[in-house]
């Protein structure tokens, strides 16, 4: 199995592959090479920061192309964590209007400051959709790590698994080959850990 | 609804934890783990980032890391050795600059303020440099400060109560709580789960943290948790079916 996480200089790279080596993935790969990205089984993009700074960077090293290629056209198992998983979306407000990778027909806006402190940081429980392949075998509404201003919002299916945090906002959601996860599952204890695993065992 | 943390802030030397205290099975018991390098076991940057990657290996809960902190290589060093967050003390009020260039780089959610302070006839004040420079400025002004420097989230230590095991000081907890609005991590007293518990009560804190070294022996954290979990608060949840 070779997992290639996708380096733009931006993500918590250490703990993501550190669980990863725990769950017996021998073949980690931290890259933005198209050669690298292209032998990989599966990808997983990263992201810690900014949306607006990530896409520049994404961009700046033609990742978009190769992403859009691979994932999108050649199918390649692809899971978003944290900002990882909102770049995929179409647009988010942060700083000004920015457009995603559009890979999920989804938006990402702030928090509404009704009352709650922003970010949004720490153990929340997931409300788990039926058809959801990440979830296999967790219990209940399970607890994952969330550390996070901007939220995914969605009209459309896209399998979402549900949170709630002042509001209700997409946690995660599936679509075919992509996948995207607002909390960090490589920080999440068991429950990350057993995530992680379906990723590498049923994408 | 949203979990309380349960936090756990790392005393000693990391070796000495693992052999003595399973440390892997009491991480099981918490939600995150702040490592300080602070004080008279002060180690290099370097060092003490070597530390942190030896220990992201053993845990998958977020690690916060600090301790002199003062430059962009630094927070780097740290951040690139497996810390999810950076804890940032006498930084804030030295160099604003500095921690406003981290919240661009690194997100509003990696940054944690630590602010440690002693009571003085009901007045708080705030002590910078391991304690041992008071500011001018009283403690609701700096509490307004952090939050335009828009740091992620207050770690509130108590002077007067950190290692005394009597409680956290929640007199002054409660007076200045309301007036916080970042998420609040306090510290400093707790010595039993009881007092886990009284501070996980107020609406105003977000999580409990504490170094006390009795909540290290034998099953003391984990046994604090089920407690916590029983007694109906609501605290992250590990089940796994397979």
């Amino acid at each position: 199995m070779k997992l290639a996480i996708v380096d733009y200089g931006m993500g918590n790279i250490k703990s993501i592959s550190t669980s990863l080596k725990y769950l017996g993935v021998d073949d980690i790969y931290l890259s933005s090479d198209y050669e690298v990205l292209r032998s990989a089984d599966k990808i997983i993009l990263p992201g810690v920061g900014s949306f607006g700074e990530a896409m520049n960077k994404i961009k700046e090293r033609s990742l978009d192309k190769y992403l859009y290629e691979l994932v999108l056209e050649g199918s390649k198992p692809l899971l978003g964590i944290c900002l990882g998983m909102q770049l995929l979306s179409k647009s988010s407000n942060e700083g000004g209007d920015s457009l995603g990778l559009s890979m999920v027909d989804a938006e990402v806006r702030r928090f509404e400051s009704n009352g709650i402190k922003i970010p949004h940081v720490g153990f929340n429980q997931v409300k788990i959709n039926n058809d959801s392949k990440l979830y296999a075998g967790l219990l209940g509404e399970p607890d994952f790590y969330f550390t996070h201003s901007y939220k995914m919002t969605s009209d459309s299916n896209i399998s979402a698994s549900y949170c709630e945090y002042g509001e209700r906002f997409v946690a995660s959601f599936e679509k075919d080959n992509i996948a995207g996860v607002q909390f960090h599952p490589e920080l999440s204890q068991r429950n990350g850990l057993k995530l992680l695993k379906n990723f590498i065992d049923n994408f | 609804m949203q979990s309380r943390n349960f936090r756990l802030q790392k005393v000693g030397n990391l070796g000495w934890l693992e052999r003595n205290y399973q440390f892997q099975k009491i991480a099981f018991s918490l939600d995150e783990l702040i490592v300080l390098n602070a004080g008279k076991e002060s180690k290099s940057m370097n060092d003490f980032a070597e530390m942190i990657t030896k220990l992201v290996n053993d845990v998958f809960i977020p690690i916060a890391a600090g301790g002199g902190i003062k430059s962009m290589e630094d927070a780097e060093l740290l951040f690139n050795s497996g810390a999810d967050k950076i804890v940032l003390n006498s930084v804030l009020i030295e160099n604003p600059e500095l921690v406003k260039q981290l919240v661009v780089k690194y997100g509003s959610q990696s940054i944690v303020g630590s602010i440690d302070y002693k009571s003085k006839n009901g007045i708080c004040e705030i002590y910078v440099n391991d304690g041992t420079c008071k500011l001018d400025m009283g403690l609701p002004e700096y509490l307004k400060y952090l939050e335009d420097l828009q740091i992620g989230e207050i770690y509130l230590n108590s002077i007067d109560m950190d290692g005394t095991g009597f409680g956290y000081d929640f007199g002054n907890i409660n007076n200045i709580m309301a007036s916080i609005k970042l998420p609040l991590i306090i510290a400093g007293g707790a010595g039993n789960e009881k007092h886990l518990m009284q501070g996980l009560k107020l609406t105003g804190v977000s999580a409990v943290a504490t170094a006390n070294l009795f909540n290290f022996i034998g099953d003391g954290l984990p046994n604090a948790r089920k407690h916590l979990i029983d007694a109906g608060e609501n605290l992250a949840n590990w089940d796994v079916n397979s």
